[in-house]
């Protein structure tokens, strides 16, 4: 593919454009607005597209032709300002007809590394081995010494070792070694029992550091790291928020309604991606009923598989934890934006999980008036506030455990 | 000496029976049949071993255990276009109207994720609006309601009647036979009728107008011929008729409506007969204004006589009450008339009652001329004529009694449907389209009433359920239930109010209103007619110029709930009655009562019968008799100590039945004893005994017998209603009562009926003693005990060294005391008048198991809250003294509720002690104490050992006996249904079997509360948050808050010195507090302890 011939003026233009115009435009494609490859040569001689850009309002105000035309055919939609120099529009412009498209992602190409660390995946075939490799030896070393063992009796004269079970060994062994094979026994019933607790301690869990945690196989191949992941990283950055609304307001995070997933999807329509993007992209488009231009099918809800599931005595909400106790969503759903390209439970959801959190984090007092007044109340308090305050700070911060966060009926109603 | 007590079991040992003797010995009295057992010989021939048995047994349970661990799959399916107004848990309110026929109210409706799960007063807008506390005023009728939406026996679609009963149809089909057949009576020009219940929705009367204009008869007109057609009548018949009031005041006043009473304004307000804060007119109104008039601190407070026959809600609130039979009541109203005519120079009737408290009661009324009003429950025209002159003897018209803005409530025509229906049985009428009534059930002449019915040409039902009336009618169309349909109201002159729908409906029904449009020939919605009327009486005012746009007006209408269009000037209107022929009429009337006579009235739960399907409202106590899940025969206890019945109703005890025959009906009924009852006289609730023709009127209306099949709750009374002097009487002369000589279980919820003198339970005293503002010396005497210690310093430890209850402590101060929040209630007895509307909300709101009759016999009843009643005694312990009598004998004594007892209601759910016994008693902590003060339930812990249930003193404790959840409680468990469980709060756990739960004071309300206030980044402002009972709560005797915060309302009324803590002497510290009941009485003696 040819590359553009001045390659500073390209980079310039394309920094300009993803900052300013790639909302609405794309270089080689009609999307909200028009395609911006050969604006200037369909400006050319018709008006002022330096004007056009600053404020498109103004030059349909003075009645240029071109521009009621352009007006009138993008269904009347108004062009935001944009306050750029000539000299930044003539480099969009520059980008725009001068635009390579990227080259479809191949798996060889950049794919997205799979998660996990990679001396992790490495870690069981390699002690697999050494144990192999060790029976081996330990098998091989008890062939010789049976066999030195014939030969030293040999010579003695008292014929072969007779044959015995391994089972009859082991009693003969542990007989004459008795006190190694009842300390020996402790400590394998001690630890049969240990991780029998263990184990039963991860039924119903699943997340977590010690089980596997719950991905349930989603109707849309949806990738977290792709829309919340790192712009730097080349993806989207899209706020957590802005598609899961409701955190900072109810009880539920909230799965998007799929019209949400329309406010871009509506004009990104096809992604190279992955191969199979734009078939799940067109997936949403089924479910709105979307053909492309305008909404005619029959809406088909999506169902999406609950990933986090809490018992229904407990009660959780999220706007408690987002909006007052200002949480990062990653603390509890762990990297999703960087490892998860499906979602997962990360977080075990236990409640000594629960209260570990409870009894270690800060409550986020600083400038909210409702603290100030439990605070007021406490210092008011001449002989029990004074003295529930001073425990409190002990360790110079109030934990939500001790406003009360350990208490049955804040969590179970 | 050794104790000569003997015990024995049963009557047969008493008397030394030989078998009972034998069978005392033998554990097992039936021989086991152990040989045939192991002479079985497959037994030994069996194959699997012991071992192998419990090997398997082991794999099966470990197998079964693991298999459990799977995740369920669980889907959780978003919206496609999500509606703005709905974020996923958190609650939508909508402003709504309730309107049946009887009960009115403005109402909020709180929907969670599009279903309506709550209802509660609306706060700001509305007639039942408490412009003193901003609290809505609703009973337990109208925010029960929300449940008979998630009714499954409601109707699913049209349906016609074939040869085998009711099929289902299309409504294509249905508007084409009904649309056809109504063409074809009005070409033959035969008459329609619609019946319907009063109509007080100007677009309902719209949808009739426009039926008339497409089916009716029309006059000629200016170049227009007369055309010939039907004659379309709208006949209004309320089931409880108030045709004598409303015709007494055409008679009197020139209009034949209900007036608007203003009880803020009544210093003395005599009732007869007329249970006005239950049952009678607008009691969503009467409720919060009468209780605005009872706290003393709040200004004067009103002074209430109250003569009646059954102890009556309003009757158990009166300062004075007195027991007369219903022929009495004429007499009563006479005498007052008389009394007060004499005072104003007006001439007297004569003939009246003679009885001191008439005599008090009418120089009361006399020295608060223009403050004061006379109220009566009769039916009786001539009665309600006599009433109207006193009234305007008084100066009540222009001041507590409101014509000007009178209401447009029970304008139904008692007159006009005996007409009907003798039109009917003589073949004259062609239609008759039937709405929102059920005449076969409740109307007096039912039997002729369904005897007509057959000669009907067309007959049409529009009800949600196939009953009485529907299942004999050729077509239902079924209507939508009030929460899916849109309405608009006009409850007085000047205020409209708006009904919209706050869900999807959920079955194939369509509006009523919408039916009549349809076969009127019209095709938009009803909602396209509702603001088509609006605009059209909007844009006739003579203002229309400067009013906003419609768009405008509708919205806030539609957004308040109500729309205040003008308020006129209350004015006297000059009385045109003649009350002394009027008077003459009254006692012709009354006639002589007999040996025994009846009243019917309407229970507090199940009003007219149309709840009959709601079991949170089966399953509510009746105020007074604290019965659930029937009707009964209410009688003074003398008279059934007299018939020698059942004077005791317990688990063990059932209510003797007696014969009740009047009329030529006959009627068998359990009798339950009733202090205040007047003796020689007895009475039984409406409503009861709906389906008794197996009609499917909604599950609860029925409970399972011991045949497989069903029986109706209660037995129907309505046949009993007779039409004296054209309207209909609630009042029966000349009555018999037979004892049956059989039994029948009662599931009553409250089984003593006194407090026994126990004081520091319920504190009571008069306004006498209150106005000395000594509350310590007299009523609210704080408890003390003795210490062992020189306390009062005289020099000697002796019984006078004694320190307030308060100061003892086995515990540690608990931290909740001045730190962070500390919930707490107040509750006024005073104010409280008992309706048990929220004991309702809080089975809204909790997701309150419903237990059904049988468990409820069983004292398993789980409401967190109940209301107790208690009757006042004759006997103190002063008296006893004075008496000489012994301490049993006087405990026994106290037991037994006066003849004509004070009644006292009191609230009570879980106290929240800071100090409770039941947190120390759990052995797994699963009951705990909060820093904010709450006792907390963790259902998840508890094992069920009950002894926290044991160890509390209020027994406000309930255990899960059952799964409820389960199809043993398919019957009465809403939660069951996969559509009855679409009410439960989603904030609120289902509790299963096996755990202890109570009132948690809607810490689910809280801990929101909170939420938002921090979010906002405030402190909770007080009234931010309340407890469903403090909101459902329009007098506000309930009032929820922080105690903590010094500025909020409970805290002050903690501090008033009517406050109490119930049980205090026992130290527990609850954070509830009671306000001590005062009666407006002159007596200053104290029943008080000594």
């Amino acid at each position: 593919m040819a590359q553009p011939a001045d390659a500073a003026l390209y980079a310039t233009g394309e920094k300009v454009f993803k900052g300013n115009c790639a909302s609405c435009h794309k270089p080689d494609k009609d999307m909200t607005g028009p395609a911006l490859q050969g604006a200037r040569a369909r400006w050319e001689g018709k008006g002022d597209i330096y004007a056009w850009v600053r404020n498109s309002t103004d030059v349909i105000k003075s009645g240029n032709a071109y521009a009621n035309e352009l007006f009138t055919k993008w269904n009347k939609s108004v062009m935001t300002p944009m306050a750029l120099s000539n000299e930044e529009i003539d480099a969009v412009l520059y980008y725009a007809d001068n635009y390579v498209p990227p080259a479809p992602k191949t798996p060889t190409d950049g794919a997205p590394v799979p998660a996990g660390e990679p001396q992790d995946v490495a870690f069981w075939p390699w002690m697999l081995v050494i144990g192999l490799l060790l029976l081996v030896v330990a098998l091989s070393l008890g062939g010789v010494r049976k066999s030195l063992t014939n030969a030293v009796r040999e010579t003695e004269g008292r014929g072969p070792v007779p044959d015995r079970t391994a089972w009859q060994s082991f009693k003969d062994w542990a007989w004459h070694n008795k006190t190694f094979a009842s300390v020996l026994g402790l400590l394998l019933l001690t630890w049969g029992i240990v991780s029998a607790w263990d184990w039963a301690l991860t039924i119903g869990v699943y997340g977590g550091d010690t089980v596997e945690h719950y991905k349930p196989e989603q109707p849309i191949r949806f990738d977290h790291t792709l829309h919340a992941g790192k712009a730097d990283k080349g993806n989207l950055a899209i706020n957590c928020v802005y598609c899961h609304n409701s955190a900072e307001k109810s009880k539920h995070a909230g799965i998007p309604s799929a019209n949400v997933c329309m406010n871009c999807h509506q004009a990104v329509g096809e992604s190279q991606r992955n191969p199979w993007s734009t078939a799940e992209i067109k997936k949403i488009h089924d479910a709105t009923g979307w053909d492309g231009k305008a909404y005619t099918g029959t809406p088909k809800p999506i169902e999406w598989v609950k990933v986090h599931n809490l018992p229904d005595h407990a009660y959780f909400n999220h706007a408690q934890h987002v909006a007052v106790g200002k949480l990062e969503c990653q603390e509890c759903h762990g990297p999703i934006d960087e490892k998860m390209d499906v979602a997962e439970q990360w977080a075990p959801l236990t409640m000594g999980w629960c209260i570990q959190c409870h009894n270690e984090k800060e409550v986020k007092m600083a400038g909210n008036g409702y603290y100030d007044e439990v605070m007021a109340r406490l210092e008011k308090n001449e002989k029990l506030g004074h003295r529930e305050l001073k425990e409190y700070l002990e360790d110079e911060k109030i934990t939500v455990k001790e406003l009360g966060g350990w208490e049955c009926a804040k969590c179970h109603y | 000496m050794s104790s000569t007590k003997r015990y024995w079991q049963d009557l047969a040992q008493l008397d030394q029976a030989t078998e009972a003797i034998q069978g005392r010995d033998n554990e097992f009295q039936a021989p086991l049949p152990i040989d045939e057992m192991l002479a079985d010989k497959g037994l030994t021939g069996a194959t699997t071993g012991r071992r192998d048995f419990l090997k398997f047994l082991g794999f099966g349970l470990g197998a079964a255990s693991l298999a459990a661990c799977e995740t369920p799959v669980i889907k959780s399916i978003p919206y496609v276009n999500k509606p703005e107004e709905i974020v996923p848990g958190v609650p939508t309110w909508y402003a709504s109207t309730y309107y049946d026929g009887q009960d009115y109210a403005s109402i909020l409706v709180k929907t969670r994720e599009g279903r309506p799960i709550h209802i509660m007063g609306n706060p700001r807008h509305g007639i039942n609006r408490n412009p003193r506390l901003d609290k809505g005023t609703i009973n337990a009728r109208i925010n029960s309601s929300v449940l008979s939406l998630y009714d499954g026996e409601r109707l699913q679609g049209p349906m016609m009647k074939g040869a085998e009963g009711l099929t289902a149809t299309t409504w294509a089909e249905a508007d084409k036979a009904i649309g056809g057949k109504l063409a074809e009576l009005s070409a033959g020009g035969k008459r329609i009728v619609v019946l319907t219940p009063t109509v007080i929705s100007p677009s309902t009367k719209a949808a009739i107008a426009q039926l008339r204009a497409r089916y009716g008869a029309k006059p000629a007109t200016e170049g227009q011929p007369a055309t010939g057609g039907a004659q379309v009548d709208h006949v209004q018949v309320d089931s409880i008729s108030y045709a004598g009031v409303t015709g007494a005041n055409l008679k009197s006043f020139g209009l034949r409506v209900m007036p608007s009473y203003d009880l803020t304004k009544a210093d003395v307000l005599v009732s007869v007969d007329c249970d006005f804060l239950s049952s009678w007119g607008s009691t969503t109104e009467h409720a919060w204004q009468y209780a605005s008039r009872r706290r003393p601190e709040d200004g004067a407070m009103s002074k209430h006589w109250q003569f009646e026959t059954r102890m009556s809600i309003t009757g158990a609130n009166a300062d004075e009450r007195v027991a007369i039979k219903p022929s009495e009541v004429a007499g009563a109203v006479i005498a007052l008339h008389d009394a007060v005519a004499r005072k104003a120079g007006a001439t007297a009737a004569g003939g009246g009652m003679d009885h001191p408290q008439l005599a008090a009661a009418a120089d009361a009324l006399w020295a608060a001329k223009g403050k004061a009003l006379v109220l009566c429950g009769s039916n009786d025209e001539a009665v309600q004529v006599v009433v109207n002159r006193i009234n305007d003897l008084l100066g009540a018209y222009g001041s507590t009694i409101d014509l000007a803005n009178h209401t447009w409530f029970f304008q139904g025509d008692d007159t006009a449907a005996a007409q009907l229906v003798k039109d009917m049985n003589a073949g004259q009428v062609g239609a008759l389209l039937i709405a929102g009534a059920n005449p076969a059930y409740s109307l007096p002449n039912a039997a002729e009433f369904k005897a007509g019915l057959a000669k009907v040409g067309l007959t049409v039902c529009m009800s949600t359920h196939a009953d009485e009336t529907a299942s004999l009618c050729q077509w239902v169309c079924p209507d939508h239930h009030y929460l899916e349909a849109w309405d608009d109201h006009m409850p007085k002159v000047g205020r409209y109010a708006l009904s919209q729908p706050v869900i999807r409906p959920l079955f194939d029904t369509r509006q009523w209103q919408e039916s009549l449009v349809r076969w009127s020939g019209g095709t938009g919605t009803y909602h396209d007619l509702i603001q088509a009327t609006w605009q059209g009486a909007l844009s006739a005012r003579a203002d229309a110029a400067t009013l906003p746009p419609f768009a405008t007006v509708w919205q806030t209408s539609l957004h308040n709930g109500v729309y205040e269009a003008y308020t006129n000037a209350n004015t006297a209107v000059p009385f045109a009655g003649d009350a002394a022929s009027a008077a003459a009429m009254a006692k012709k009337n009354a006639g002589a009562g007999g040996e025994w006579e009846l009243v019917l009235y309407t229970k507090e739960g199940i009003g007219d019968g149309r709840h009959a399907n709601n079991p949170w409202l089966q399953e509510m106590p009746d105020p007074l008799t604290k019965v659930t899940w029937d009707n009964y025969v209410l009688m003074a206890p003398s008279d059934v100590k007299r018939l020698g019945l059942q004077t005791y109703l317990g688990q063990e005890s059932p209510a003797s039945v007696v014969t009740v025959a009047a009329n030529g009906v006959e009627l068998q009924l359990p009798v339950v004893p009733a202090p205040g009852q007047k003796a020689g006289t007895i009475a039984i609730a409406l409503g009861y005994g709906r389906g008794a023709n197996g009609e499917k009127v909604g599950k609860a209306a029925c409970l399972p017998n011991d045949d497989g099949g069903t029986t109706p709750v209660g037995r129907n009374a309505w046949p009993f209603v007779t039409l004296v002097n054209g309207t209909a009487s609630m009042a029966v002369g000349n009555v018999t009562v037979t004892p049956a000589g059989t039994t029948h279980p009662i599931a009553i919820t409250q089984t003593h009926l006194t407090h026994m003198d126990r004081h520091s339970v319920v504190k009571e005293t008069t306004l006498a003693t209150w106005s000395k503002h000594d509350p310590k010396g007299t009523y609210n005497h704080q408890h003390e005990l003795a210490v062992h210690e020189d306390v009062n310093e005289d020099g000697a430890i002796d019984a006078r060294d004694r320190l307030p209850v308060k100061e003892f402590d086995l515990w540690e101060e608990h931290a909740v005391e001045g730190v962070g929040h500390r919930w707490g209630l107040s509750i006024d007895l005073n104010t409280c008048t008992g309706c048990g509307a929220c004991v309702t909300a809080c089975t809204s709101e909790n997701n309150v198991p419903v237990v059904g009759k049988d468990e409820v016999r069983r004292s398993r009843e789980m409401h967190w809250l109940r209301i107790d009643r208690y009757f006042s005694s004759d006997m103190t312990k002063e008296r006893a003294k004075e008496e000489g009598l012994g301490k049993i004998d006087m405990y026994l004594d106290m037991e037994v509720p006066s003849e004509n007892p004070r009644v006292v209601f009191m609230p009570m759910m879980c106290q929240h002690c800071n100090h409770a016994p039941c947190e120390t008693v759990c052995p797994v902590a699963a009951t705990t104490h909060s820093n904010e003060g709450l006792n907390q339930m963790a259902y998840n812990r508890c094992i069920g050992t009950r002894y926290c249930a044991n160890n509390c003193p209020y027994k406000v404790r309930r255990f899960n006996w059952f799964n409820y959840v389960t199809d043993k409680f398919a019957d009465v468990n809403p939660a069951w249904s996969e559509l009855g469980r679409m009410v439960l709060n989603p904030d609120v756990v289902v509790r299963s079997r096996g755990v202890i739960e109570k009132c948690s004071l809607c810490v689910q309300r809280i801990q929101a509360g909170k939420l938002e206030a921090k979010k906002a980044g405030v402190p909770v402002a007080d009234g931010a948050v309340e407890t469903a009972c403090s909101a459902a709560c329009g007098t506000g005797a309930i009032v929820f808050g922080d105690l903590n915060d010094s500025k909020s309302r409970v805290a002050r009324l903690h501090g008033e010195e009517r406050a109490y803590m119930a049980l205090e002497e026992i130290g527990v510290k609850p954070n509830v507090s009671y306000l001590a009941k005062v009666r407006n009485t002159e007596e200053t003696a104290e029943a008080h302890h000594a």
